[in-house]
């Protein structure tokens, strides 16, 4: 268990990120180092968009399944690790 | 919750006629009716809720009243209408307009589900199933505060879970395989900082930082230090994977700063990714002095401990303590266990272990007693301080042992001459390393070996020869472990205790290394292990720290190399014989 928090507070001092959220299968999250609404806000668009992949790459070949979502934007990257119960997500301010 | 009535009407019983007859106009005091309430009240609810039947105490059984009264909860005691009377409730209640406060029961909880289904869901039964979820959270985030349900957890994004259950997901086994998985994918992720939008119109190239300079001299690749596992600890051990040449195990000694974590401590790094965290922790409860991984099980990391336990670690199960432990028994080893080899074939394989008190055990899977076990002992009297043990390449029955008085030994594993064979003198420390030749090339090498002591120096021997063919002696400090390149025959790499790696190419000098380097900090350096490419060289000090050195143009043998180094052996046997009256003594392999 501490071992838990101690992964996540290292992963959080990390270069360039700004959070981690640990998010369950209905999209809860369990685990967050960032404030409440925005949380729940990342977890909940996260989550969708997760869902959405998955099911495009199950679509396209339903043998396949998604093992890793990274999103680049201009300003951030987000990680996201699915998993089949849960999802760990991370926000990253690449350095340029 | 206070009961607010208000009369209908109100009827008595005339127990004379036997009949319930209406009563105009009958008048209640409070205070009786409170003490009727609490002892002779009865209900009888009629469907709508509203109507209720109560008689009133009668000290005078043959009337009774009853009363039809409408029930309504209100909060508010000053609207208590009803009065009864202290003796039969004659007067009549005044019927007028009340204050009647309307509180309503909150409509029922309406239960939704957002699970995924097995079957592929189309997009746009996705669309609808989202449209619904995203109207119904701001709904309930409005009535979370007057609603108190713990046990209703319904899959609502912005539902909260409570602390307790959050607790309960973190704890369990599902949650921690997850993260044990992803947390390393994720780590890898977020190390890689390679920029696919760098525009090199723009601006300059600005040099990559960590570009291995190949050069003809030694430069330092990696540098592997954890925190919370390495510090104040000594690396005791390394050893590189033979499955996958980028992981190597590191065995830390016991960190006297911290009484409460674990005593031995064995880390696997990974150098393929730019990440700088163990790949791995394992931990068991004595400090482990040597680490291997296990040759033909590639998910088995063998670690000899102080206490002479030996103990299997396995990267399948998500545990950091050993999955196999031996006992702690005087059939097993007692003392430390310097040395754990295996050894074998694919289909027949061993392992083996030494420990200071002489004893060698064969060990199989799984590990509980050992098989075999000898006693080391030198003319059948003193038993054999082992501190390293060493294989010529190709052989399963013959090996080296270095001792703690200097001496080095060969000896066999079975046959007729089954224990310690020849004694091969010439250090006057005790022997901190030994490796035996195992560049395989034209020319078969592998009767050298090479040993470093606390005498300040290495010293090359053959296993024909009782005496040493050449010493070493650059150093100014205790040497802590030499090894021969794995590809090039003229090669070897030793560390001392100012923190001085050096590579002597004895094709190019014997008299001093053909390159060296000093670490940061000047830390001793314990243990040096080449990789199993011969390109790169891990270099373990006593700050806990791991130094991976890339060895670039030296290291690459060429095929002139094995002649050039017949010739140095030559040369050096002949040297020696000059200096040397007294003699070699041939002895048979």
């Amino acid at each position: 268990m501490a071992e838990v928090e101690e992964t996540l507070k290292r992963i959080q001092t990390h270069e360039g990120v700004i959070g981690t959220i640990v998010v369950n299968a209905e999209g809860i999250p369990i685990r967050t180092t960032l404030d409440n609404s925005t949380t729940v806000q990342y977890a909940g668009l996260l989550h969708q968009l997760t869902m959405k992949a998955r099911s495009t790459v199950r679509d396209i070949d339903p043998q396949n399944d998604l093992t890793f979502l990274r999103i680049r934007s201009k300003k951030h990257e987000i990680m996201v690790a699915p998993d089949k119960e849960y999802m760990l997500i991370v926000i990253q301010n690449p350095s340029e | 919750m206070r009961v607010c009535v208000q009369i209908l009407r109100q009827f008595c019983f005339n127990s004379a006629t036997k009949r319930i007859v209406e009563i105009p106009d009958l008048q209640w005091e409070k205070s009786q009716l409170n003490r009727n309430v609490a002892c002779r009240f009865f209900f009888i609810w009629f469907p709508d809720l509203t109507e209720l039947k109560l008689p009133v105490s009668d000290p005078n059984p043959s009337l009774c009243v009853c009363v039809l009264l409408t029930l309504q909860w209100d909060t508010d005691p000053s609207v208590l209408q009803l009065q009864s009377d202290s003796e039969l409730g004659r007067k009549m209640q005044r019927l007028g307009a009340t204050k009647i406060t309307q509180v309503d029961f909150l409509p029922r909880e309406v239960v939704l589900y957002c699970k995924e289904t097995q079957t592929p869901i189309t997009g746009t039964e996705e669309e609808d199933d989202e449209e619904i979820i995203d109207l119904e959270p701001a709904l309930e985030s409005d009535q979370q505060e007057e609603v108190d349900n713990k046990e209703t957890r319904e899959g609502y994004p912005g539902r909260e879970l409570t602390e307790e259950e959050k607790q309960q997901i973190l704890k369990s086994e599902e949650f921690l395989s997850f993260f044990d998985c992803s947390i390393r994918v994720m780590e890898r992720a977020l190390a890689e900082q390679s920029d696919i939008f760098f525009d090199y119109s723009g601006r300059d190239l600005e040099d990559k930082d960590g570009e291995l300079q190949g050069g003809s001299s030694l430069s330092l690749s990696r540098l592997f230090y954890d925190e919370h596992w390495s510090k104040h600890r000594v690396i005791t051990c390394l050893d590189w994977s033979p499955q996958y040449p980028e992981l190597l195990v590191a065995s830390y000694n016991n960190n006297e700063d911290a009484p409460h974590e674990p005593d031995g401590v064995a880390l696997v790094w990974n150098m393929k990714f730019k990440k700088n965290t163990p790949e791995y922790v394992f931990h068991c409860q004595s400090p482990v002095v040597a680490v291997g991984f296990a040759r033909f099980h590639p998910n088995l990391v063998v670690g000899g401990t102080y206490s002479g336990q030996i103990v299997l670690w396995d990267n399948r199960s998500h545990r950091r303590t050993p999955v196999q432990r031996t006992p702690l028994s005087a059939a097993a080893h007692t003392h430390p266990v310097y040395c754990v080899n295996v050894v074998g074939t694919q289909n027949a394989n061993n392992l083996i272990t030494v420990s200071t008190d002489g004893r060698m055990c064969s060990w199989t899977q799984p590990i509980s007693t050992p098989w075999d076990f000898m006693e080391l002992v030198y003319n059948k009297s003193k038993p054999v301080a082992v501190t390293g043990m060493a294989f010529p390449t190709g052989d399963v029955n013959n090996y080296v042992v270095g001792s703690e008085e200097g001496t080095v030994y060969t000896a066999s594993r079975h046959g007729s001459k089954a224990g310690i064979c020849e004694m091969f003198e010439g250090h006057q420390g005790p022997v901190t390393g030994l490796s035996c030749h195992n560049a395989v090339g034209p020319v078969d090498f592998s009767h050298l070996f090479v040993t470093s002591s606390f005498d300040w120096t290495v010293k090359l021997w053959s296993t024909k020869h009782n005496k040493p063919l050449y010493s070493f002696e650059d150093n100014a400090d205790y040497i802590y472990d030499v090894m021969w390149s794995p590809v090039h025959p003229a090669l070897f790499a030793a560390v001392d205790g100012m923190g001085r790696l050096d590579l002597w190419n004895l094709n190019s000098d014997t008299e001093v290394p053909t390159a060296s380097v000093t670490v940061e900090g000047a830390s001793a350096l314990n243990r040096v292990r080449w990789a199993s490419g011969g390109k790169e060289v891990a270099v373990g000090d006593s700050e806990g720290r791991l130094w991976i050195y890339d060895a670039g143009e030296l290291a690459v043998p060429h095929s002139e190399d094995w002649a050039r180094f017949a010739r140095t052996l030559m040369e050096i046997k002949a040297n020696r014989g000059d200096a040397e009256e007294e003699g070699l003594v041939e002895l048979t392999p």
